[in-house]
């Protein structure tokens, strides 16, 4: 009891002792006095109550009354409460994290100044671009406020007690400023210092600040080695600070570009070009004006201007990831849809067995509002615990995406749960308990009561409310049948992928890189030399069966071309030449690799810069370039044959089968595979081992590493990793996304199963007397039981059968997802739909047994 | 068994609106108690008006929440606690104004009477 409510009780009080004082005095015994003050008085509660009414805050009291209500409702009933809060709690939760990370990926901007005006240029809208075009664009173009460029550096760090690799870019001048975001400590670089022999001046992020520096803030001036070169600390960018978003996202460093010759080159493509649009100019404009720029120095510079485009950043970023954030967000608000179905049919269901209830409480007085309030209470006790245990999944669900989710998903290890998040959660299940809440108690409270007290609260089920019902069913269904095909598409092209033949054998493979930038071995010759014994002694580990080494992984490494010109064809025209990528190989790589050799011979250790030169090349590259005929003995040159040099001569010695070159679903195209020792000149300062064990490969890396130590300790080894992690990293976007897919859909089934096994049970209950009469008079068991499903199969059914029609049309929407199938793949439609009906069957075979083995006698005495 | 008052005739229903004007009014002359202030309107009107409990608890309360009057306990002369309301300052104003609308209505109903009548 209140404070307020206390004392309004003791003002009555006083009120009815002085008005039997006031009998009292004028004769009137003190039961008589008593009797009439308070038949005067009138009814002492309701006088209180009125009385209350007059406080705003009566109306909160009421409700916390109402909620206590509830609860205590739930505790009588704690099967019911259990069942609707997993229920909801499972499409909030679910809704809470996938939501999280739209709004990580898809909504929050990058963490730059107005970022909606920044776009990249590159070439074919993917790859890089040649330096003298970045300079032309930036000299020509009117529509940026600026420009600027950005090129991959891996550069070993050293001179500190943990020598690393360092993911870095080189970077124009102009780059760091176009962000907009300001370094916490010290200075970008100026344009004075973008030019070669002033360029060794570094901007360091954060991570690599605290890392190396333990966030020193004396670091600027600090002189630090990189690749063995002096560069002078000059700014630290604030944590959170990531650039480049898309590629190169882990760079930790920035160094100035200094083109200096370079920036007269038309090949070499190896620039990101980032630009900032003029506050007044379109990107349509800008197009315009590109467009025209690219076509004047394509006239002048024929084949180096074709197909530059002109990318808004946040598109480049997110645009892989957002058919699947789009499909995912479809999926859980469908499962938080079947999930409030449910409960909203199981509310219907308690609302109808609580009708005689109502209507005593009608009868006693209780207002329609009171009614409808009470029961909106009890729903909206439900949707907030199954808001709080949802919350509690989505936590659990961001942090288990982080972990498992895969790399390459920009942002996603910034993740976290957040307060809007948290908002939007409570406000789904408010919405949602207001949803649910209101019709069951608006149909409750509208009835009439003399009728329902007569009845005994028995039927009471118009078949109104049996056609809610119905209709509730059918779009559980139907939600849950696309669920289901959305689900079953992806776990058939994830199949699809798994079944690609990468064309070497990924399994027992352990690669890493090895890096001599910043060590003695740094020299190419001196390298070489290094490169040959580190595979020797690699070689010599008991354990290890085979080992070779490339510049460029399958996959996990970067992906090079080169134009190369056929013996005896015509030159094309500049930027028509064939092109391939190429791999460098030490002997041994493809054996190690486990990729044939279909014809000729494969790289030998005979095959060194005195020899003649050789070339192996890939089956796709044999037969589009000799078809018909053996590729074997042909001769190749990577030099332009028209220019004034005359070009080295390779001989195909041999032919691979295709193996997978970067993208694990594409299909590959030409390439080459070098004699390391004929091209040094272009191998970077790293290269990449591969070795096979006879077991486990991770467990071998200790061993391998201590190997390659032995010779030179400055030697920095990095990505070390199996070959079938590699592969798994490939497909881990659709493993992921078939996973989360296949989790909701079998949520919402089983979430669809439980709605109709309790709205057939419910009718078979209500209908149990009905049954009762049918067996007393004669009919068969199998015969209830078919009446009963056959009402719950017709139900499901036509649920099925929209869910196809809707299928057919949404899963065109996840078409970039799949790989391999069809969206409307006809094994998946025809599988899911008997799958789920067969789900619902059984789902209406339980309560249907029940009533047709009930005895007769019993139903019939049940009243 | 109860000698019952037989005033129920003469009593005339309190119009709508009116129990504010006559708490105030009550309260002009000095702090009451509710027990009070019904006193008060019942012999003031010579037993014809009664001031409802169910109605004059409600009331009390909402022109308090209205400020219009104030509440304090005090103690009796049997030292009992009793609620005890005084008219405040803007409960002055309000009674003018009431009174003012109450003597507009009367006029009002007092005219189109009058023209009944002629």
């Amino acid at each position: 009891m209140s404070n307020r409510d206390r004392r309004l009780r003791e003002e009555i009080e006083s009120h009815l002792r002085m008005a039997i004082r006031d009998r009292m005095e004028r004769g009137e015994s003190a039961a008589e006095a008593e009797a009439n003050a308070r038949r005067e008085f009138g009814n002492l509660g309701l006088v209180e109550e009125v009385t209350r009414d007059m406080w705003c805050w009566t109306w909160l009291e009421q409700f916390w009354r109402d909620l206590r209500y509830g609860l205590r409702g739930m505790r009588r009933n704690p099967g019911f409460t259990t069942v609707a809060v997993i229920a909801l709690a499972l499409g909030i939760g679910a809704n809470s994290a996938i939501f999280t990370a739209v709004d990580a990926i898809l909504l929050r901007p990058l963490g730059y100044r107005d970022p909606e005006r920044l776009v990249v240029i590159l070439n074919h809208g993917r790859g890089p671009v040649a330096p003298a075009n970045f300079v032309d664009w930036k000299a020509q173009s009117r529509s940026f406020d600026n420009m600027g460029a950005a090129e991959y550096w891996t550069p070993d760090f050293t001179g500190s007690d943990r020598p690393e690799k360092l993911w870095a870019l080189r970077v124009s001048a102009d780059i760091l400023p176009l962000l907009g975001v300001p370094p916490t400590l010290g200075r970008f670089f100026t344009r004075d210092e973008d030019q070669p022999g002033r360029e060794f001046e570094v901007v360091l992020g954060y991570g690599l600040w605290q890392r190396q520096f333990g966030g020193d803030t004396n670091v600027l001036g600090h002189r630090i080695q990189l690749d063995n070169h002096t560069y002078t600390v000059v700014g630290v960018m604030p944590p959170g600070f990531q650039f480049a978003p898309f590629w190169a996202t882990r760079a930790e460093l920035w160094a100035p570009l200094a083109l200096g010759s370079r920036a007269s080159k038309r090949n070499g493509n190896s620039l990101r070009v980032f630009a900032r649009l003029k506050p007044d100019i379109t990107l349509e404009q800008a197009r315009e004006e590109f467009s025209a720029i690219t076509a004047r120095l394509e006239r002048q510079y024929p084949g180096t201007n074709r197909d530059q485009r002109i990318v808004p950043l946040k598109e480049k970023v997110v645009g892989e990831i957002r058919p699947a954030l789009v499909t995912l967000l479809c999926a859980v608000g469908f499962v938080l849809l079947i999930a409030c179905a449910n409960v909203a049919h199981m509310l219907l269901a308690r609302a109808a067995a609580r009708t005689h209830e109502v209507a005593v409480r009608a009868a006693l007085g209780a207002g329609r509002a009171r009614l409808v309030r009470q029961f909106l209470a009890e729903s909206l006790i439900i949707a907030m615990l199954a808001g709080a245990v949802g919350l509690l999944l989505a936590w659990w669900g961001v942090r288990a995406m982080v972990r498992f989710g895969p790399a390459g998903i920009p942002r996603l290890e910034t993740l976290s749960l957040d307060w809007r998040v948290a908002a939007v959660t409570l406000a789904v299940s408010v919405a949602t308990g207001i949803l649910f809440g209101l019709a069951p108690a608006l149909h409750a409270s509208g009835l009439n009561s003399a009728e329902s007290l007569k009845e005994g609260g028995r039927s009471s089920n118009g078949p109104a409310r049996q056609q809610v019902r119905g209709l509730l069913v059918i779009s559980e269904f139907a939600l849950s049948l696309m669920l289901l095909i959305g689900a079953g598409l992806m776990v058939r092209s994830f199949i699809a992928l798994q079944a690609i033949d990468p064309g070497f054998r990924p399994d027992h493979l352990l690669t890493m890189q090895i890096s001599v930038g910043g060590s003695q071995q740094a020299a190419p010759r001196r390298a070489q030399a290094f490169y040959q014994s580190a595979l020797e002694r690699v070689r010599g580990i008991p354990g290890i069966t085979a080992a070779g080494m490339t510049n460029h992984l399958p996959i996990a490494g970067d992906l090079w071309g080169v134009p190369f010109w056929i013996d005896g064809r015509p030159v094309p025209h500049l930027g028509e030449e064939p092109e391939g990528a190429f791999r460098l190989a030490l002997p041994g790589y493809l054996e190690t690799m486990k990729i044939p050799i279909v014809r000729g011979r494969s790289i030998e250790a005979g095959d060194t810069a005195t020899a003649p030169g050789v070339v192996v090349i890939n089956e796709y590259m044999a037969e589009r370039y000799w078809p018909g005929e053996s590729a074997v003995g042909k001769r190749i040159t990577l030099d332009n044959p028209s220019s004034s040099r005359p070009p080295v001569w390779l001989m195909v010695v041999g032919v691979t089968k295709n193996a997978v070159q970067i993208d694990w679903a594409a299909r590959p195209e030409e390439e080459l595979f070098l004699p390391y020792l004929q091209h040094t000149e272009r191998m970077g300062h790293y290269i990449t081992l591969v070795a096979r064990a006879k077991g486990d490969p991770a467990a071998m890396a200790p061993a391998v590493e201590s190997a390659i130590w032995q010779i030179d300790r400055n030697v920095t080894i990095s990505e070390v990793q199996t070959m079938q992690a590699v592969v798994e990293g490939a497909n881990a976007e659709a493993r992921f996304n078939m996973a989360l897919l296949a989790v909701f859909a079998a949520v919402a089934t089983v979430l669809s199963a439980v709605g109709i096994g309790g709205v057939m049970s419910y009718a078979a209950q209500r209908r149990r007397r009905e049954m009762g009469i049918r067996l007393a008079l004669g009919a068969r068991p199998a015969e209830i039981l078919h009446l009963i499903t056959s009402e719950g199969m017709v139900l499901a059914l036509s649920g099925t059968a929209i869910g196809i029609a809707g299928a057919s049309v949404l899963t065109r929407l996840m078409a970039k997802l799949l790989y391999g199938v069809p969206p409307v793949d006809p094994v998946t439609f025809i599988a899911v739909p008997l799958l789920l009906s067969a789900v619902a069957l059984a789902a209406c075979l339980v309560p249907a047994f029940r009533a047709a083995h009930t005895s007769p006698l019993a139903a019939l005495r049940q009243e | 068994m109860v000698s019952k008052p037989s005033i129920y005739h003469n009593r005339i229903e309190l119009l709508q609106g009116t129990l504010d004007l006559l708490i105030l009014q009550t309260l002009q002359w000095g702090p009451r108690h509710g027990y009070g202030i019904s006193q008060a309107i019942r012999t003031g009107s010579g037993d014809v008006l009664r001031a409802d409990t169910g109605s004059l608890y409600p009331a009390l309360h909402r022109l308090e929440r209205a400020k219009w009057i104030a509440a304090e306990w005090k103690k009796s002369e049997n030292q009992q606690r009793v609620k005890v309301y005084r008219l405040t300052a803007a409960g002055k104003k309000q009674l003018l104004t009431e009174r003012s609308r109450w003597e507009q209505l009367v006029i009002a109903i007092g005219g189109i009477l009058g023209h009944e009548q002629s």
